[in-house]
């Protein structure tokens, strides 16, 4: 949702002749543009406090961000698919400058008491066997829960069916979600040791999402699906090759049969790292999209674009650590991505949130260069 | 034959397995050294290679070493009354200002898969407790994760405190995560940076065999 806040936006809207909604739908679907569609994913929280650009005009989060740079519109809503209740998020305890919580998904973990970014140190699930996924399932997974009946009507108010940028449904996660329940580790362990109760666990991912999308599906007409995963770092994917194949991707297949007897045929998965040895098969479950596909860790966006031609798109892809090489590596990474802009497909913005040590003047000088590059030609 | 079974099983992950057969072995007379180069540490060779060729992933490997270390686990107290010595030490960690530690633990892994003590100081860790870690447990070896660009840096500083330790030319200094590359490694001037946990391993056990001679 839009942020109250009044805000003054330091750029102006790229100059268009389209909405962003029909760019959006043009772009992705490999059709002729006015230009570019203009977005980025946000910044890490210490951008916030550490870029004069932010805190000298009081811009506090990514929504506020968003209108500051007038970037063009894009939405997603979706359902009520994971746990409801959560787990009661409490701190237990201080040591060593480090904060020990419980957080909504059950787990121990460590956060440092600073409050600087850093992902949770975790300690211990809630679940590690049957018995504690039996309990955890009735008590924080009834799919019959009053919680997550959705109101239609206060949503449709929000996007209204005319409205002019793009909206999506969110698909949720199969896997992702189950991993921040159980731990990396733990989910590898469960895999091997209890594989029917991680095949379970999916299964009811699986079907919370069903009945989200069942509520809203015939209610808009959405643009795009989303989901997220996560399940990918530098050395590949944090799950075997083959329980994703034969667990996770059919549950993909059903969630795109429904989004298919409504018309929605691009879908994004949120999974950083090197998604190569799952890619065929996100693919085969229909997910077509990822979404904000990082570099470092995978590689140069136009190997998989070419790799995969006509069946995958992208969004994302501008190396965040060229963002942070200073002006000649921004400019030298922005042309090597012109070619993939122009054929379609494909959105550039910098590849996960940007981090605090890209200097906000470099950033200014990407974001100005990008309209040059990408924006409407006078 | 004894040793496939056990680095078959351990490959496979089956950690009930590989203790099983590690105490059948034990109980047989086999030396524990015999048992762990012969048994286990070709079992994680096996794995460390497939996952440098990316025919394995790290479930496979974590699956892997949690096998391995349960036969570890027997073995130790024996391995000390044989008077066998590890390979080499190491003092890993992942740098401070950044708790993230699956890489970390990986590599620490897959080290001890490679018959070297890991000395595991956990996240968030300074560079003078490596240094002095180092120096005062004699490791041959430091070696630094860091998941983000913002605490990377750090690293840097862990190489110079080693030289103000006066311990530089005494400890290689491995360096790795998401961020680091090779270019970074010799920017700040530390030894070696390595692209998965598999190949630190290899190339940990390769300086400490260059340390000792």
């Amino acid at each position: 949702m839009r942020t109250v806040k009044s805000i003054t936006p330091i750029r102006k809207p790229w100059a268009g002749t389209m909405t962003a909604r029909e760019r959006f739908n043009r772009q992705m679907h490999y059709r002729s543009v006015d230009r570019c569609f203009n977005m980025e994913f946000g910044y890490w929280n210490e951008n916030f406090t550490q870029w004069p650009l932010f805190y000298e005009n009081g811009i506090t989060n990514n929504e506020e961000a968003d209108v500051f740079f007038s970037f063009d519109r894009i939405a997603v809503i979706g359902g009520v698919d994971w746990m409801c209740p959560p787990f009661e998020a409490k701190e237990i305890g201080r040591h060593d400058g480090k904060i020990v919580l419980i957080n909504a998904d059950g787990l121990m973990a460590e956060v440092l008491a600073s409050g600087r970014d850093t992902i949770p140190h975790y300690l211990k699930s809630s679940v590690t066997t049957p018995e504690d996924w039996k309990r955890v399932k009735e008590e924080h997974f009834d799919r019959n829960s009053p919680e997550r009946k959705l109101d239609i009507a206060a949503l449709k108010a929000l996007h209204p069916e005319d409205r002019d940028y793009p909206l999506g449904v969110s698909c949720g996660s199969m896997i992702g979600k189950i991993r921040d329940m159980l731990t990396f580790e733990g989910l590898a362990y469960a895999c091997y040791d209890y594989p029917d109760m991680v095949e379970d666990m999916v299964e009811t991912c699986c079907v919370l999402v069903e009945d989200s999308l069942d509520q809203l599906l015939g209610n808009f007409t959405f643009d795009y699906a989303s989901g997220w995963e996560d399940i990918c770092f530098k050395n590949g994917p944090i799950v075997s090759v083959p329980f994703f194949r034969d667990v996770v991707m059919p549950r993909y297949k059903r969630i795109r049969k429904k989004l298919d007897q409504y018309g929605i045929d691009l879908w994004y998965t949120d999974c950083d790292g090197d998604v190569r040895p799952i890619l065929p098969y996100l693919l085969e479950g229909g997910i077509n999209c990822l979404f904000p596909y990082e570099v470092n860790s995978c590689a140069h966006p136009g190997e998989l674009l070419d790799q995969y031609e006509g069946q995958l798109r992208i969004m994302g892809g501008v190396d965040k650590m060229q963002l942070g090489a200073g002006k000649e590596a921004i400019k030298a990474y922005l042309e090597s991505l012109e070619k993939y802009v122009a054929r379609g497909g494909y959105i550039p913005f910098c590849d996960h949130r940007c981090p605090p040590n890209v200097d906000p003047d470099d950033y200014l000088y990407y974001l100005d260069l990008k309209e040059r590059m990408f924006g409407m030609k006078a | 034959m004894i040793f496939d079974d056990i680095s078959e099983k351990l490959q496979a992950g089956r950690a009930r397995d590989v203790k099983a057969l590690v105490q059948q072995a034990i109980d047989e007379g086999i030396s524990a050294q015999d048992i762990l180069e012969k048994g286990l540490v070709p079992g994680m060779n096996v794995i460390g290679e497939k996952f440098k060729n990316n025919e394995v992933f790290v479930p496979e490997v974590l699956v892997a070493a949690r096998a391995m270390n349960q036969g570890a686990q027997l073995l130790k107290p024996l391995l000390a009354a044989e008077g066998v010595k590890a390979s080499g030490k190491v003092c890993i960690g992942t740098v401070q200002g950044d708790l993230h530690d699956i890489g970390k633990n990986l590599v620490k892994m897959m080290m001890e898969g490679k018959g070297l003590e890991v000395i595991d100081l956990g996240t968030d860790v300074s560079p003078e407790t490596f240094v002095e870690t180092a120096k005062n447990e004699g490791c041959q070896i430091i070696a630094c994760s860091a998941l983000l660009t913002t605490t990377m840096g750090v690293m840097g500083e862990v190489v110079k405190k080693a030289e103000e330790a006066g311990i530089r030319d005494k400890v290689r200094i491995m360096v790795g995560g998401a961020p680091v590359t090779e270019e970074f490694c010799r920017k700040i001037g530390a030894d070696a940076y390595t692209s998965d946990a598999a190949s630190a391993a290899d190339k940990a056990l390769e300086f400490c065999t260059e340390l000792a001679g």
